[in-house]
């Protein structure tokens, strides 16, 4: 009964692993292709761009942890203060929508949003005297663009496992601590917080070893020309590189750099996470 | 509530600071889409002066819907959408429920080796060039099944099931044997429809997912009419081809679709293009729910 399913395995994961040698060739139009060894490493290494593209990957992704990665955090607090159900109920089913559009809609969302002549963002701007700006256009925002729209698809699904979490804690807990009379920010501080810190430990590292993603998805539907220079990522340089300008083995070399740091950076976030928290990635 | 009436009247602030907090949320996750959903309504003469911050239409028309709809690239669209997501959903369900049900099965031989082979694919995945010549060879490429089939098994959904399939008490199987089922008649009588739920979670995840792809569309299909809705979406709203929905003729002669304002049909492709996924919100809400915060639960 397993057939089916170990034979898709095998020919979506393992046959492409074994196609990633292309990284190690050089790639001929008649094949076979020759046997480079690191060649193509050596030439990825030493292009400037190469490095602007790990910078921007970097940056991103250390955005995101640093601005993204705590609203859900507060989010789910909030949320937990919430005591009619209903009225809770009702900001849960709204907040949590955009997680799952794509996003081609997100963007074009956002594009609306930020248009300098009709978006919201710019005639709030206008409005208050500060005249408008293009954000997708300009490279000093548009990773903030990222981060924003990041939270505005994120914040609310994401703030789901912390809540989790935070129904999870011993109701005796919030009991004891009423009783020695602490304050509703008492018992955030006292009982919620150090209730979940192991979730927010857990998707901390777990993040940590997506560091080099700074998602595809979602870089390549606010790119343009203009502000390629700033979101430029290790995946859209794979991209490029390969399916539109055809250097197909050095593509695949960077592709396998980056799955090779990747993998490295899961692995260790897991055995990290398992350690500290118990929990692991799988 | 008894607690209720202790609060003291900074509580009672400190709650609606809160609660506006939340609300403050709210509108700005609900109002950039209540916008454009009140833009794809609008009369199409007062479109070019439309706030982007007003969330009621202005005068009320359906002509951006019934051009939009009535587009053949759209409607391509839509139809290339459904079906190629509902052969996904079912290449899915049925793969990952009979992998997972044979990797729950305590006597399988090999069983760590297969488990530590599924968890490699999460962590190592070389790229998109050598998927990409993957299905080259296979001769997939401009094919809609080089989207359907690319790991139509989903290693995290695959994990979900076997834990789950573990779970089902060995006596109801136990059982089924004594009265003579062989192993396939057990899945098919016993063990999915008590992995309805399960199941129905998994189909909503892997709904969203496809409905939702679009990378992959993008890159493996080269003809037009082969795209899903995503990648025709993304053609119009983010590379801003005009053209590909307004039509050469019309935008030269200024009739039809192009005497109405891009903003507007722009507003109507992104909800034409949700509207799916809004349809299936509610059930979207309570499974995903459900899923996620019993796999939170258990840790």
């Amino acid at each position: 009964m397993m057939a089916p399913g170990l034979l898709f395995f095998f020919i979506w994961h393992y046959v492409p692993i074994w196609e990633a040698k292309m990284a190690f060739e050089q790639v001929r139009i008649i094949p076979p292709n020759i046997w480079v060894g690191l060649k193509n490493f050596q030439q990825l290494f030493s292009s400037p761009i190469f490095y602007q593209v790990l910078a921007n990957t970097l940056i991103i992704s250390g955005m995101k942890i640093l601005f993204v990665f705590p609203v859900p955090i507060m989010v789910a607090l909030l949320l937990n203060e919430v005591r009619n159900g209903k009225l809770r109920g009702v900001i849960q089913s709204a907040i949590y929508l955009p997680h799952f559009l794509s996003w081609v809609v997100i963007a074009g969302v956002f594009i609306a949003l930020l248009s300098p002549t009709d978006g919201a963002v710019n005639q709030v701007q206008q409005a208050m005297g500060f005249g408008t700006t293009n954000y997708l256009t300009n490279t000093g925002t548009i990773r903030w663009v990222l981060v924003i729209s990041e939270i505005w698809r994120s914040a609310g699904w994401d703030s789901l496992l912390y809540l989790a979490a935070i129904f999870a804690i011993d109701p005796a807990l919030y009991e004891a601590a009423e009783m020695d009379g602490a304050s509703r920010w008492q018992k955030i501080w006292h009982v919620t917080i150090p209730g979940i810190i192991p979730t927010i430990a857990t998707l901390f590292i777990l993040n940590m070893g997506m560091f080099l993603s700074a998602d595809l998805n979602q870089v390549i539907n606010f790119q343009n020309d203009v502000n390629a220079s700033a979101i430029d990522i290790l995946d859209t340089y794979v991209y490029r590189m390969g399916l539109s300008t055809g250097e197909y083995a050095l593509a695949t070399a960077a592709g396998l750099f980056k799955a090779v740091i990747g993998m490295i950076l899961v692995v260790t976030s897991h055995l990290v996470s398992k350690r500290l928290t118990g929990k692991g990635v799988w | 509530m008894a607690s209720q009436s202790r609060r003291t009247p900074l509580e009672r602030v400190e709650y609606v600071l809160i609660v506006s907090t939340l609300l403050l949320l709210v509108v700005f996750t609900l109002q950039p889409l209540l916008n454009l959903l009140a833009l794809s309504f609008t009369d199409p003469s007062k479109v070019a002066g439309f706030s982007g911050l007003s969330i009621i239409p202005d005068g009320f028309s359906i002509d951006v819907w019934a051009l939009l709809l009535q587009h053949p690239n759209v409607q391509r669209g839509l139809f290339n959408s459904i079906w190629m997501t509902a052969t996904s959903v079912c290449i899915g369900v049925f793969g990952t429920a009979l992998m997972a049900w044979g990797m729950s099965r305590p006597g399988l031989p090999g069983r760590r080796l297969i488990f530590i082979l599924v968890l490699v694919t999460i962590v190592f995945e070389p790229g998109i060039i050598p998927d990409y010549f993957l299905m080259k060879r296979l001769g997939l490429l401009n094919t809609p099944w080089s989207v359907i089939m690319y790991k139509a098994i989903s290693a995290w959904y695959l994990i979900i099931l076997i834990r789950f399939f573990e779970e089902i008490p060995k006596e109801l199987l136990e059982a089924a044997e004594l009265d003579g089922a062989n192993p396939f008649q057990t899945f098919w009588m016993v063990v999915l429809p008590l992995a309805k739920p399960a199941l129905a979670t998994i189909a909503l995840f892997y709904l969203v997912l496809h409905w939702n792809e679009f990378f992959r569309s993008m890159i493996y299909l080269n003809d037009q009419t082969k795209w899903p809705l995503q990648v025709v979406l993304r053609q119009f709203v983010i590379e801003g081809d005009k053209i590909a929905i307004v039509g050469a003729n019309n935008a030269n002669n200024n009739i039809g679709l192009a005497q109405i304002n891009i903003r507007a049909l722009k507003a109507g492709m992104i909800f034409i293009t949700i509207l799916p996924i809004l349809a299936i919100y509610p059930l979207i809400l309570k499974f995903f729910t459900k899923g996620t915060m019993s796999g939170a639960l258990k840790g």
